[in-house]
């Protein structure tokens, strides 16, 4: 069957050339039946990906060897939901995935708005094709995913690594975010090249990017909680330039949904949002480049592969395209208005973007330092941990107090009295909440205690803000169905501040010790105290062989926890298995890795209490909450477009 | 290649060609194959439609930060005035945009009538506050409401 596959690979590709060619043409020469027909090579590139993608999946559940890719990635002993989670285990898949995620979202964006934006889509269908020729070249011809052999009697097998829930779960939802950005680059070059800069492009797009920036924001920490428990080094983000790859579309995509809103009610900053729309999509390009080329150290770059080449060059091709682009249509891109204050709603969005983009660039420089010193002085350095840190806190406290000062700020013009007396409550629960903090002893870290204190901050405001509109509205209920926009990015706000109290509490706060014991011997940290037990070997597993260590806690909590080294079938390298015990109530973590030496009934264990941790997860679920209330159809404002669009052409 | 495979790639091959070629084959000679682009009017319409929806919905805004307490009543007093009238400004030019089509474009014998402005759907905020606070203007604009009366 893997003929099959490169038979609708090909015909992908074939499909994706004319979608570029043909509706480029159709457009450019005003031609309705060739740019319906070039619409449709888009639909039919979706199927035939589909179809080709069907038979690796395939292959992958049958556990199909004759496939080189099948044989590299899995093996027999991998249950069938590991073997499929293999289709983007490996590089060849992962382009399959992004063909096929990408061609999707193509067909279901272009489909649902071909009759109010005929004209704009007519320019949109050959932007999709172009990147969906560049996925389907590399993929026919540069890295495919149906190369075979004869079959072996087994497979190398997954990536120990890889064999972890969340993993099933973390590269989909970051493709969906990294291809989701393609939508509102797409329609942003189509409004561009049809010279039709009005905001029908923005209202298209509005819930894609949106879609998008939230699977990209959920996939982030999905990834973070597969490094958490999965990696055993006690952290959950290590500044990995893969780990960076997908924070910088993020970065500029959340400035982008900010500075999108001052374009809508203003008419301002109309270029800088289609330099963020690029700068998004230009980096999840560059964000699949870093994990795929193997060009930086990175425990995420599960392959390697001569790929970064071809990925470099359509990152530099589509650079200079929208950079020219926007060049081009300078002129239709001009301001309606001007920033009336400087103390005003949309002036606090731009110094939040002005935050957003310095930290995206900021970690970009880190990102590329290595290969910039290698190829300057012929040697490649890193940037560590403490430059990455130092400007988190740099630009992420000024963004914290920024979110809080915004809601409660008027638009267009407010005046310093009107704003203390609106900031009254939440600076004055700001001040209490900082000297409970340093009575109660947390001053021992400035970064975290303004981290809390700015978070109460952000908080108050947040629930200042739902009281006085709900006195306004009646209705809390009706305030929020009004805009959720708005009140779904204040829970989305809620999750940034449960978020930064998880990440300060668990860094500035966490205590460890390393300790060697043997069996009987104990240890305290933190108020707990663990004893070892002694050592249990896996057995009845044919995928994994290795042994746990059992240890008996006491103190701030009772009962065992086990961890362990674990060997998988076919990798020499062995997997830690962290013992983790969660206390939902304090939000804190008892965290145990167990080293084990060979020869010696010893045992090398770190112990870490990580306090106020599991914030950082149960941020994710406020966060897609808040996603979701944003993303809810609006049935008013649906009509309220479409009447727009109906008296446009009455 | 296997023969299943060979079927089924030909039946992907010609499935995709075959939606590729339908709106020739729908229509063979079209009389009109122009794309449905929107022509300068239209243009100029939507842009003072998004212009109308935006002072509208900014008007709304300063109701909701004014009752909220965000904006002061001596801030609330400067912005509204310019806003209302750029407001009406919008609303007339839309209103002179659509007259002069809806007399054309039917080849009607009957006597212009305005086409009636229809009522802006709400913007996008939290909708009109139940009780709207009076604060005077002191400066009432001389422009305001005074949208064509013929």
């Amino acid at each position: 069957m893997a003929d099959l596959g490169r038979a609708a690979l090909a015909v992908s590709f074939g499909l994706a050339l004319y979608a570029l060619v043909a509706g480029g043409y159709a457009a450019h020469q005003n031609r309705r039946r060739l740019a319906l027909s070039a619409r449709n090579a888009l639909f039919a590139c979706f199927g035939s990906t589909a179809v080709a993608s069907a038979v690796l999946a395939s292959a992958l559940a049958r556990h199909d060897f004759s496939f080189v890719y099948v044989w590299q990635h899995t093996n027999r002993t991998l249950s069938t939901g590991y073997a499929l989670s293999a289709f983007w285990g490996g590089q060849e898949g992962s382009l399959l995935l992004w063909l096929l995620v990408l061609t999707g979202y193509a067909t279901l964006v272009v489909a649902l708005n071909r009759r109010l934006l005929r004209d704009l889509i007519a320019w949109v269908v050959p932007v999709f094709g172009g990147i969906a020729v560049f996925f389907s070249f590399v993929l026919v011809f540069v890295a495919s995913p149906f190369d075979v052999q004869t079959a072996p009697a087994n497979g190398l097998g997954l990536t120990p690594s890889l064999q972890n829930p969340y993993m099933v779960a973390h590269p989909p939802a970051l493709y969906l975010g990294y291809v989701g950005l393609s939508v509102p680059f797409a329609f942003a070059a189509g409004a561009l090249l049809s010279g039709r800069t009005d905001e029908r492009w923005i209202v298209a797009t509005r819930r894609w990017t949106l879609a998008a920036w939230a699977f990209l924001g959920v996939g982030q920490l999905i990834g973070a909680h597969w490094a958490y428990v999965e990696v055993g080094w006690g952290g959950y983000y290590a500044w990995d330039p893969v780990e960076n790859a997908a924070l910088m579309p993020w970065l500029a995509a959340t400035a982008f949904l900010h500075s999108v809103m001052i374009q809508e009610r203003k008419g301002m900053l109309r270029v800088w949002n289609m330099v963020l729309v690029a700068l998004a999509f230009e980096l999840s390009v560059f964000g699949t480049f870093l994990t795929r080329s193997g060009v930086v150290n990175s425990i995420h770059s599960f392959a390697k592969s001569p790929i970064g080449g071809w990925f470099l060059a359509f990152v530099v091709i589509s650079s200079v395209f929208s950079v020219a682009l926007i060049l081009w249509r300078l002129p239709l891109l001009k301001a309606r208005t001007k920033l009336e204050s400087a103390l005003s709603r949309e002036a606090t969005f731009l110094y939040n973007n002005l935050l957003l983009v310095a930290l995206c660039l900021t970690v970009l420089w880190g990102v590329l330092f290595p290969i910039v010193t290698q190829l300057v002085k012929g040697e490649s350095r890193t940037i560590g941990r403490p430059y990455y840190d130092f400007f988190l806190r740099a630009f992420g406290l000024p963004l914290l107090l920024l979110m809080g000062i915004a809601p409660l700020i008027a638009w267009r013009k407010a005046s310093v009295r009107s704003l203390l007396r609106t900031l009254a409550w939440p600076i004055a629960a700001a001040v209490i909440c900082g000297a409970a903090l340093v009575a109660a002893g947390a001053g021992s870290s400035k970064p975290g205690l303004i981290a809390y204190t700015f978070c109460s901050f952000v908080l108050a405001t947040i629930l200042v803000e739902l009281v006085r509109g709900t006195r306004a509205t009646g209705s809390l209920l009706v305030l929020v169905s009004r805009n959720r926009r708005r009140y779904g990015g204040y829970v989305v706000h809620a999750a940034v501040v449960l978020l930064a109290i998880g990440i300060a509490g668990s860094s500035a706060y966490s205590s460890s010790h390393e300790v060697k014991l043997r069996p009987g011997q104990t240890t305290h940290l933190a108020g707990y105290t663990l004893t070892y037990r002694g050592a249990e070997p896996i057995v009845g597993d044919p995928n994994r062989t290795g042994e746990y260590a059992l240890l008996d806690v006491s103190g701030r909590w009772h009962g065992t926890l086990r961890t362990g080294d674990v060997n998988y079938t076919g990798f020499d390298e062995s997997d830690r298995d962290v013992g983790i015990r969660t206390s939902w109530l304090r939000g804190e973590d008892l965290y145990v890795i167990a080293d084990f030496t060979k020869g010696s009934n010893a045992v090398f264990f770190k112990v870490l209490v990580k306090p106020l941790v599991n914030l950082i997860w149960l941020a994710g679920i406020v966060f897609v909450l808040g996603a979701a209330v944003a993303l809810w159809p609006d049935a008013r404002e649906q009509r309220r477009l479409a009447s727009r669009f109906a008296l446009a052409r009455a | 290649m296997t023969a299943l495979a060979l079927v089924l790639g030909v039946a992907v091959a010609v499935a995709a060609v075959l939606l590729v070629a339908v709106p020739f084959l729908r229509e063979p000679s079209a009389a009109d194959d122009r794309l449905d682009a929107t022509s300068a009017d239209e243009d100029a319409r939507r842009r003072l439609i998004e212009d109308r929806d935006r002072a509208l919905a900014a008007l709304k805004e300063l109701e909701f930060d004014h009752r909220t307490g965000k904006l002061a009543d001596d801030d609330y007093r400067e912005l509204v005035g310019p806003l209302r009238r750029q407001a009406a400004r919008v609303l007339r030019a839309l209103d002179d945009s659509r007259a002069p089509e809806a007399g054309t474009a039917g080849g009607m014998t009957e006597p212009l009538t305005p086409t009636p402005v229809p009522e802006p759907g709400p913007p996008p905020d939290e909708g009109t506050p139940p009780l709207p606070v009076p604060v005077p203007e002191p400066y009432p604009p001389p422009d305001e409401g005074t949208l064509p009366q013929e």
